[in-house]
């Protein structure tokens, strides 16, 4: 069940990753035909950004006492940052994450068509985003192999 | 027809993001340096990352309604230059102030 959680955690979390590279090239494009679309995907981003969320956060509150035991055993000194260094900050860092990708959608509301404004701000936003997650989708992969290195070092 | 606005809900829900996203930051450093803090936290949702992160939501939520009420309604005014800036900056000084933390101070 953990690496269905896992698993479905790193899914929804790319999601909102392509989704936010997806809206920065549409919103380049912004017109009256393709508000609708950058609209629902920015909904769909903060949705695929909550699930990632809450679904990470409950591997991480009920599980991840046990990894965390393999990354800090004394073996696995060199490895020893992926917990104390990585996982720290990602846990804090996702909140923020999180805010962005609910910001997403009342960004999304204004006429970006129209208001270069909007526009801007919807740039800086996406771009914001997907960088983020991107740093979220390399730390998650820095404590799985801190994990890994762990089980070996046994 | 071109326009150069935003509405105010984007204006007021992106200052309270940068001070949504500090305050993560000062909550970090404090939790971690001080354990009467971490404890409380701990207690009231069984998790002081659960805690935090109701925190940082409601600081979000709260100051986003705040700021669009102000000026009797018509929310917050500031140009699109401060805003970005604000919440950019406000994001990268909240992930440097973690990162930091977790390398040098803790």
């Amino acid at each position: 069940m953990n690496e269905i959680i896992l698993m479905s955690h790193i899914l929804f979390g790319v999601l909102c990753m392509v989704a936010a590279v997806w809206l920065f090239v549409d919103v380049l494009h912004a017109n009256a035909g393709n508000l609708a679309r950058i609209r629902k995907l920015s909904w769909g981003a903060a949705a695929a950004m909550w699930l990632a969320f809450l679904v990470g956060g409950y591997f991480y509150v009920t599980a991840y006492k046990a990894d965390k035991a393999i990354i800090l055993a004394e073996k696995n000194k060199p490895w020893h940052f992926a917990h104390e260094l990585v996982m720290e900050t990602k846990e804090h860092l996702v909140i923020i994450l999180l805010l962005l990708a609910t910001y997403l959608p009342i960004v999304a509301a204004n006429n970006l068509a129209a208001s270069k404004d909007a526009r801007k701000l919807m740039l800086w936003l996406t771009v914001t985003i997907a960088v983020l997650a991107l740093v979220m989708d390399g730390e998650g992969a820095l404590i799985a192999m801190g994990v890994k290195m762990g089980l070996l070092a046994k | 027809m071109e326009t150069n606005t935003v509405s105010k809900r984007s204006v007021s829900f992106g200052l309270s993001l940068a001070i949504a996203s500090i305050v993560n930051a000062i909550i970090v450093c404090v939790k971690e340096k001080n354990e009467t803090v971490m404890n409380g936290m701990k207690k009231l949702t069984g998790h002081h990352w659960i805690t935090h992160t109701v925190i940082v939501l409601a600081v979000f939520a709260l100051f986003g309604v705040i700021f669009s009420r102000m000026n009797g309604g018509q929310g917050r005014k500031i140009t699109i230059g401060w805003l970005v800036r604000t919440v950019i900056g406000g994001v990268a000084v909240a992930g440097l102030i973690i990162v930091g933390f977790y390398l040098f101070a803790d």
